[in-house]
């Protein structure tokens, strides 16, 4: 049975403790990868740099993508997710503080399944990650990717 | 011997002598008049000369008076286009500081959430996982932490609303208020739907404004009066229009908890309060941006209200 892999990329370490906190709290915390920014994100994602011939047998079941990153930003990511056969079918939500309109569209524009807003107050935070969390890994349903890792 | 008669030749010659002196005289005379003529022409060459040389000055004038005008026009124009070009300079500059306003707006509601977020989160998360550990008062000083934090998130977003209150460009339509009015009563009925509140709002009330911002102004006053009215087990409040003097004002009122009309000058200031936290919570932007938005309409605002008697905020517009 493939356990399902988180990917979650967020480069704010607090705010990578609090979304590890509430998804083990509402019982997601099934295999957490974290990318710290866009080009750990994409190393991962294609097995490149120092994750390149990794052991991992399945590519994430769902990316949760911050949009402020170092290096490369969450859109360039979202982007080459998308722009990639192996790659593009996965789903990809948004977590973000952005309140700006043209982050949204752009989201959008380039295939996010998902746009979620960071609350400030904790309980909406955590409210948020387990709706998303629940919604995304237990009652949607994704078409089996082909990791890069079982290509390469 | 007999007188002789005078000599012929004495009365030619006194003839001639008369004659001889006549002719000088006139001689004379014929002298005077030419030196005479001679005088008169030469006044009147000078005369002339006068006035050649007058005229030809007249003309040095009206060509140098010509050339200063000349000037002036080239002055006047000079200043015109160093005018517009001064103008252009300040509206760029304008527009470079309202973007870079709007920059610091997005990073200030950005940047400064997360670590608001982390604030709260990690306290409730220690609020959870080390309850046991500790005593009441460090519970409570936790939720205090929570508490600021979350205040100070809201504060956040007052201050943003206000500033792009500023921002913003006015887009005039038609709007009618009492619809608005409705649409934010039914909202803070579902926020609160044991509370009971009963709202009467004027029919078909008209107006030439910025749509959304007139319902931020509703808004604000609104939640205000469902506020200031929590604390009692009934509330009226009332969306009206009334004439004054010619002047057509708008009002909210409502039978809560009033103010002290000593501060009235005080109530539309930012981060004004007449009431603390624990009375009632706020940040104390909320009639600050509803001025900024009736003034930027050509309007004003002004209130009325006593303790425990309820108030009523007025704008026109």
């Amino acid at each position: 049975m493939n356990k399902k892999t988180i990917l979650l990329v967020e480069d704010n370490p607090d705010d990578e403790a609090l979304t590890l906190r509430a998804l083990k709290k509402n019982n997601l915390l099934n295999e957490i990868v974290v990318a710290h920014d866009g080009a750990e994100a994409l190393d991962y994602l294609f097995a490149t740099g120092p994750y390149a011939g990794g052991k991992t047998p399945n590519g994430p079941q769902i990316v949760l993508l911050d949009l402020k990153l170092p290096k490369v930003n969450g859109l360039e990511v979202l982007r080459r997710i998308r722009a990639d056969e192996r790659t593009r079918r996965i789903p990809v939500v948004i977590l973000t503080s952005s309140k700006e309109e043209q982050d949204l569209m752009r989201s959008y524009d380039l295939g996010a399944n998902s746009y979620v807003r960071k609350p400030v107050a904790f309980e909406e935070f955590t409210e948020a990650v387990r709706q998303v969390g629940l919604y995304w890994l237990l009652l949607n349903e994704v078409p089996p990717t082909v990791s890069p890792q079982q290509v390469a | 011997m007999t007188e002789q008669l005078e000599d012929p030749r004495e009365t030619i010659r006194e003839l001639q002598r008369e004659l001889e002196e006549t002719n000088s005289g006139l001689v004379a005379l014929t002298l005077e008049l030419e030196q005479r003529v001679d005088e008169r022409t030469a006044e009147l060459r000078q005369a002339h000369e006068e006035l050649r040389r007058t005229n030809s000055e007249l003309l040095q004038l009206t060509l140098e008076l010509e050339e200063r005008v000349a000037q002036r026009t080239e002055e006047v124009r000079r200043l015109n286009e160093e005018l517009e070009a001064r103008v252009r300079q300040r509206t760029a500059e304008l527009e470079a500081a309202n973007r870079e306003l709007e920059a610091f707006a997005y990073s200030v509601s950005h940047d400064l959430r997360a670590p608001l977020r982390a604030i709260d989160g990690f306290s409730q998360a220690v609020l959870e996982d080390y309850a046991q550990k500790l005593d009441e008062s460090g519970r409570s000083y936790l939720r205090r932490l929570r508490g600021a934090s979350q205040r100070m998130a809201r504060l956040i977003d007052d201050i943003l609303t206000l500033s792009r209150v500023t921002r913003r460009e006015l887009q005039r339509e038609r709007v009618n208020l009492s619809t608005l009015v409705w649409e934010i009563a039914a909202e803070l009925q579902r926020s609160e739907p044991a509370r009971e509140v009963e709202f009467v709002v004027a029919p078909e009330a008209m107006v030439e404004g910025d749509r959304a911002l007139l319902r931020q102004v509703l808004e604000n006053l609104l939640r205000n009066a469902y506020k200031f009215t929590s604390k009692h087990p009934r509330a009226r409040i009332e969306f009206g229009v009334q004439s004054e003097n010619g002047e057509k004002a708008y009002f909210v009122r409502d039978d809560g908890a009033g103010f002290n009309s000593k501060y009235s000058d005080k109530l539309f200031g930012p981060f004004q309060r007449l009431h603390s936290v624990q009375e009632f919570e706020g940040t104390g932007i909320g009639l600050a941006t509803v001025q900024r938005i009736i003034q930027r309409h050509g309007g004003r605002v002004w209130a009325e209200g006593a303790v425990e008697q309820g108030a009523t905020f007025y704008f026109s517009f």
